[in-house]
């Protein structure tokens, strides 16, 4: 074989499975393993008792996490009640709302950006609010979410709520948490336009309008990219906090629930799954940013 | 009435402390028609005296005239190409010609429009690469796209900073021969500025120096009366060529000279005195109070450049 796919081999495959049978083994052997004995109890009988010994003797071991995720991941969409469905279902349902969320951030906050890159006065004015605010966890947005739009109730046919006050809570705090990266880059971008370009719009006598969307909205662009590649992955931090707090069905929410049915396989199953989300759509974002870097 | 002027125009940057002079008492007026070059060092305050009338810099006192009127600000009317192309990169050739047409010629139709950018595309020879982005250009290429867009808004005035000072030497000849004979052939007014004072007097009618004297000021013009085209091969060669360039050079060189001033410093020479380490063993060397020094300072007079 070429030496160079060999090479290519090793560092791309091998490797990282090999950091990954490691971190397996240091898991197998920190979790708990069922020590069946055999006891005569009071009557005479002989019974088997299990327990539960090891480090961490409540966390599963990998074989055991393997076992009863199994039917979550064999059928991902399927759906047996309300809070028991495949573990892609509960991701769809999370996306969904992310997707919302993010969309409401980005709608908001690169406007925001824009302001505060072209106006001294206006960055002046609102920075130590959005320096005081910025860093505020999404587990604080959400009961002042849950006040906010304490009245929102939309209602179907049936009678049924179909939007809440939880779900406008969730959307408010996956919103107000992931803009401030989208907010900060677009300021930082629209400072870093080329004087050269603007003057170019000078001599050209644009319009306020034409130059804003022929000069600084492209000159912006890849810095929006990166605010909202950033923004994107803070909304899906947010997403697992948001349902655990109202109780949403998603990943997250399917998460907390496992843990207060000590069913503990099924939370490692969604800090995977989590993760695995979390970054493919962090790569998706970076292959759109890539496209949009201009010279 | 000139086209284009300034009077008695003074510039300077910063406030009351730290304030440089940049530009003092500029008076300039150019006739239409007139290619004129300004020369000058670097960093003398070419760009500024350029951006003067392109109305992207306000004097602090005179004014810049354009036909009669106050240049308050940038307008169409003077074409300004930059010294770094300042193309915008997500646009192609065409389209950021288009930029500058759509803009100043809103009531022609769309297909007047289209005609006009082409043939501007044509003028600099660049009708192959029109739908190329700026990065798939050449430097060369790309102050041409930059030309063609400056002249196909129509302006009164070409106003060119340093138009070819990023190029290489024989990129720069090529368009300074095409950007000669688009104004043989369309004779606009150009106001072009240069650092190479060659390149002055191969394309202009009328030289004026820049003088590095702080704050900078205009020198006498030198009219340059060299019979067009001009053939860079044979020019070189021709007495007259010699002569202005000559006569330019010396302005400049002569100007630099005068701008050397005096000034005094203070040197502390080194100042220990010899010790007698034959002594070093001795009670009087141990309790001495560290080396003596002659406590002189000395003045010396050196003269440095401003």
């Amino acid at each position: 074989m070429h030496p160079l796919i060999q090479k290519y081999k090793l560092d791309s495959i091998f490797l990282p499975l090999l950091a990954i049978l490691i971190t397996c083994l240091f898991w197998y052997v920190i979790a708990g393993k069922s020590v069946i004995t055999e006891k005569t109890d009071d009557f005479g009988d002989k019974i088997k008792v299990t327990k539960r010994e090891g480090l961490s003797a409540d966390l599963p071991t990998p074989a055991e996490t393997w076992t009863a995720s199994k039917p979550y991941i064999v059928d991902p969409f399927a759906k047996r009640g309300e809070l028991d469905q495949g573990i892609l279902r509960f991701t769809w349902m999370s996306l969904v709302l992310v997707a919302q969320g993010y969309f409401i951030a980005l709608v908001i906050g690169t406007p925001i950006g824009f302001l505060l890159g072209l106006s001294r006065q206006f960055t002046k004015a609102f920075d130590p609010i959005i320096q005081v605010l910025r860093p505020v966890s999404p587990l604080a947005w959400l009961p002042l979410g849950m006040i906010l739009f304490s009245g929102v109730k939309v209602v179907n046919g049936d009678g049924r709520t179909t939007f809440g006050a939880s779900d406008a809570a969730a959307l408010f705090t996956i919103a107000i948490c992931a803009m401030w990266p989208t907010v900060m880059n677009t300021a930082v971008g629209v400072r870093a336009v080329p004087v050269d370009y603007l003057n170019v719009a000078r001599v050209l006598r644009l319009s306020r309008w034409k130059t804003l969307w022929k000069v600084l909205v492209p000159a912006t662009l890849p810095y929006m990219f990166t605010g909202f590649r950033l923004s994107l992955g803070i909304a899906w931090l947010v997403i697992v906090a948001v349902e655990m707090l109202t109780g949403r069905p998603g990943v997250g929410g399917f998460l907390w629930q496992q843990y207060n049915a000590n069913s503990y396989a099924h939370i490692i199953l969604c800090i995977l799954t989590i993760g695995v989300v979390g970054y493919v759509l962090d790569r998706l974002m970076s292959v759109i940013e890539g496209r949009f870097k201009t010279a | 009435m000139p086209l284009i002027e300034i009077r008695n125009a003074c510039k300077g940057y910063g406030h009351n402390g730290s304030r440089t002079e940049v530009l003092k008492d500029i008076s300039l007026s150019v006739e239409e028609g007139e290619f004129v070059v300004i020369v000058g060092y670097s960093g003398s305050g070419k760009s500024t005296l350029i951006n003067l009338l392109s109305g992207l810099v306000k004097p602090d006192s005179g004014e810049a005239l354009i036909e009669g009127r106050t240049i308050t600000g940038p307008g169409p009317d003077r074409g300004l190409v930059f010294q770094n192309y300042s193309l915008l990169p997500w646009l192609t050739v065409e389209e950021n010609i288009a930029l500058a047409v759509d803009e100043v010629f809103k009531d022609w139709t769309a297909e007047q429009r289209r005609a006009h950018v082409a043939r501007h595309i044509a003028m600099v020879k660049l009708s192959h690469a029109a739908h190329k982005l700026p990065r798939e250009l050449s430097g060369g290429m790309r102050q041409r796209v930059s030309v063609a867009r400056t002249l196909a808004m129509n302006p009164r005035v070409l106003l060119m900073d340093e138009p070819l000072s990023a190029l290489d030497a024989l990129t720069r000849a090529t368009l300074q021969d095409e950007i000669s004979e688009i104004w043989q052939s369309n004779k606009t007014t150009v106001i072009w500025i240069t650092n190479d004072p060659d390149e002055a007097i191969l394309v202009a009618d009328k030289v004026i120096p820049l003088l590095p004297t702080a704050p900078a000021t205009l020198g006498e013009p030198i009219l340059v009366n060299l019979e067009r085209p001009r053939d860079r091969r044979t020019i070189n060669h021709d007495p007259a060529f010699k002569k202005l360039r000559a006569r330019l050079i010396n302005t400049l060189l002569d100007a630099k000279g005068r701008t050397k001033s005096k000034t005094s410093l203070k040197l502390n020479l080194p100042d220990i005195l010899p010790e007698d380490l034959t002594q070093v063993n001795s009670i009087e060397f141990l309790t001495r109070r560290g080396p003596k020094r002659r406590h002189e300072s000395k003045n010396e007079e050196v003269e440095v450049a401003a």
